[in-house]
């Protein structure tokens, strides 16, 4: 476990001294700790607008950081030749993995963590403006179960971008750098219209069945990334239980497993 | 070699490299090598001959094509053999926002190491390589040579029985050089053994005790440096420089052999006494002697025989 511990944590004061990702921060910061700004473009739906921008740029900007972060994390230390005295000390290929993944993991929660406080006071001081009684006098929203809900979605990130992380790494083991990025950022966006492949693949929606095949190997594999997001919940009051949280972290940790355990099998054959 | 303990044993090991578009490079060819405990053993080869590949190899960041090896007795590159072997990559690198002790406190960790038992190491460590003093250096901000002294020092970190040493003098300056030699041979005191890949032969003939030399990736030729320094005859030799005609006449007639190399003078003798008298003719007569004893030859000549002319511009001699 040591050997884990060291290298994650020299990975993690290394991602803090990367200046691209801290520039994303700082953007990331600002356009949250505004976010309350783009209310005015939506009169009417300020509160839907300020967890749109808010929460959208956590997993936006958390999303970025993950993908510029896990694909430089092994390639800078072969590129940088920083692996070869780390990897001809007693250091398995796994320990050092799984070290960059928590590494770099850590990294992107303590980012998101300052994006998801940073969205916490606005909301706080904003939301309960925007939160207007219906007109039959009831509140439209309850707050508490709005403050509940934003936590639970920044938790939610987290776990979302640790998989995206885990993606990341693992491909950067397979491909190029920037191939890496590229095919990380596909796996993504493919992902968040998981449910959209989900419908093709069914026989009634009449694609044909060579698409089809596809169509549901795509859904089967890609992770689900839409389950992350929560925003709807949140705005239709729809409290976001913890058995569906628990579930969705649940799969979030298996998925990673997964994948981390297929990045070994490349990594371990990889020469450095 | 049956009853002699060995550090690195290496068999008909082999690498190709596959450079795309269906070509291939050979980085090792069947090399079969065999390291005693307790020596300096130096791989040496001009650039590109295979000596790092060599050393990843036998580190296990590499995998051989064919082939086999043991280090202390185990597979390449296994942990148990890895928990025992100290390594300094060529232009090492590091971290850049540690400094020295945090540095060596990672990779001591790596090794189950920690506390006072660390820490001690630690300052030992840095103290031996001149480096304690500027201790709360950032890596970020260290020259060449200063890498190099922490590099000697995290492969020292475990106490190893086998260290792997690539260029280990390259880009310093003559103190630090001194300064890494001298480890050198304090390890071998020690009873460790050192494999150090170099192309300084003229650093290498006086550290080495066994010496290997590479060219294309193939074992050109090994052996002790005494007996490959050594010439078939058992002839003397003197060097001098700044002779008269008459002293030089009188060399001459005394000597078996007489040549020149640039400035200097160089005759050989069949005996001892008959090359001592004229090394004391000669300064007797205000010439400046340079050397006088047995005929050996150089690693440079020694290399030069082996690899072949055509590889003197991509060693430096």
């Amino acid at each position: 476990m040591r050997p884990i511990f060291r290298v994650a944590k020299a990975t993690f004061h290394e991602g803090w001294r990367r200046r691209f990702l801290n520039g994303i921060l700082i953007f990331a910061i600002l356009i949250i700790g505004s976010s309350w700004v783009f209310t005015y473009l939506q009169p009417g739906a300020e509160l839907k607008m300020l967890i749109d921008v808010g929460l959208g740029s956590i997993r936006f900007f958390g999303m970025l950081i993950a993908v510029f972060l896990g694909t430089r994390l092994i390639p800078d230390e072969i590129e940088k030749r920083t692996i070869y005295t780390l990897l001809s000390k007693p250091v398995t290929r796994m320990q050092f993995l799984l070290g960059k993944f928590l590494g770099g993991l850590a990294t992107v929660i303590s980012n998101v963590a300052l994006m998801g406080i940073t969205f916490y006071i606005v909301f706080a001081i904003k939301a309960p403006q925007f939160a207007v009684p219906s007109a039959e006098g009831a509140p439209q929203y309850s707050m508490e179960f709005m403050y509940a809900n934003v936590a639970k979605a920044i938790l939610l990130s987290f776990f979302e971008l640790a998989v995206v992380m885990g993606i990341a790494v693992v491909a950067s083991v397979v491909f190029s750098w920037i191939l890496a990025a590229i095919f990380t950022f596909f796996v993504y966006f493919v992902g968040q219209m998981s449910d959209f492949f989900g419908h093709l693949a069914d026989p009634d929606a009449g694609a044909s069945p060579v698409a089809r095949v596809l169509l549901g190997a795509i859904y089967r594999i890609l992770p689900h990334f839409d389950v992350f997001d929560v925003r709807e919940s949140i705005l239709t009051d729809i409290p976001v239980v913890w058995p569906y949280m628990a579930q969705t972290m649940g799969v979030a940790v298996v998925y990673i497993g997964i994948v981390l355990a297929l990045g070994y099998l490349f990594f371990n054959q990889r020469e450095v | 070699m049956a009853n002699i303990a060995l550090a690195i044993r290496t068999e008909n090991l082999t690498k190709i490299y596959d450079v795309g578009w269906g070509r291939q490079h050979v980085g090792i060819d069947n090399l079969s090598l065999e390291v005693e405990q307790g020596k300096i053993f130096g791989l040496v080869g001009p650039n590109g001959s295979g000596k790092t590949t060599t050393l990843k190899l036998l580190l296990g960041l590499i995998f051989p094509t064919s082939g086999s090896g043991e280090v202390l007795g185990q597979p390449m590159g296994s942990a148990i053999a890895k928990a025992r072997v100290g390594y300094l990559p060529e232009g090492p690198y590091f971290y850049e926002h540690l400094n020295a002790p945090e540095l060596l406190r990672m990779y001591g960790s790596m090794f189950g190491l920690g506390g006072e038992v660390l820490e001690k190491r630690i300052r030992e460590l840095l103290e031996l390589v001149d480096m304690w003093e500027r201790r709360d250096y950032r890596v970020a901000n260290y020259s060449r040579g200063m890498r190099q002294r922490v590099g000697v020092a995290q492969a020292l970190i475990n106490d190893p029985d086998l260290l792997f040493f690539d260029e280990p003098t390259s880009g310093l300056d003559p103190i630090g050089a001194k300064d890494i030699r001298e480890v050198v041979l304090e390890l071998r005191k020690r009873g460790k053994t050192v494999f150090l890949c170099s192309h300084l032969l003229k650093e290498m003939e006086p550290l080495c005790d066994d010496i290997a030399i590479l060219a294309r990736g193939q074992l050109i030729i090994q052996g002790s440096v005494e007996k490959l320094l050594a010439r078939d005859t058992a002839n003397y030799r003197v060097e001098a420089m700044d002779l008269d005609d008459e002293t030089l006449a009188a060399l001459k007639e005394r000597s078996t052999d007489l040549m020149w190399l640039d400035d200097a003078v160089r005759a050989l003798f069949a005996d001892r006494q008959s090359a001592f008298d004229a090394a004391a003719m000669i300064e007797d007569r205000g010439a400046h002697l340079l050397t006088v004893g047995p005929d050996r030859r150089t690693l440079e000549e020694v290399f030069i025989e082996a690899v072949g002319e055509e590889s003197n511009d991509e060693t430096d001699l």
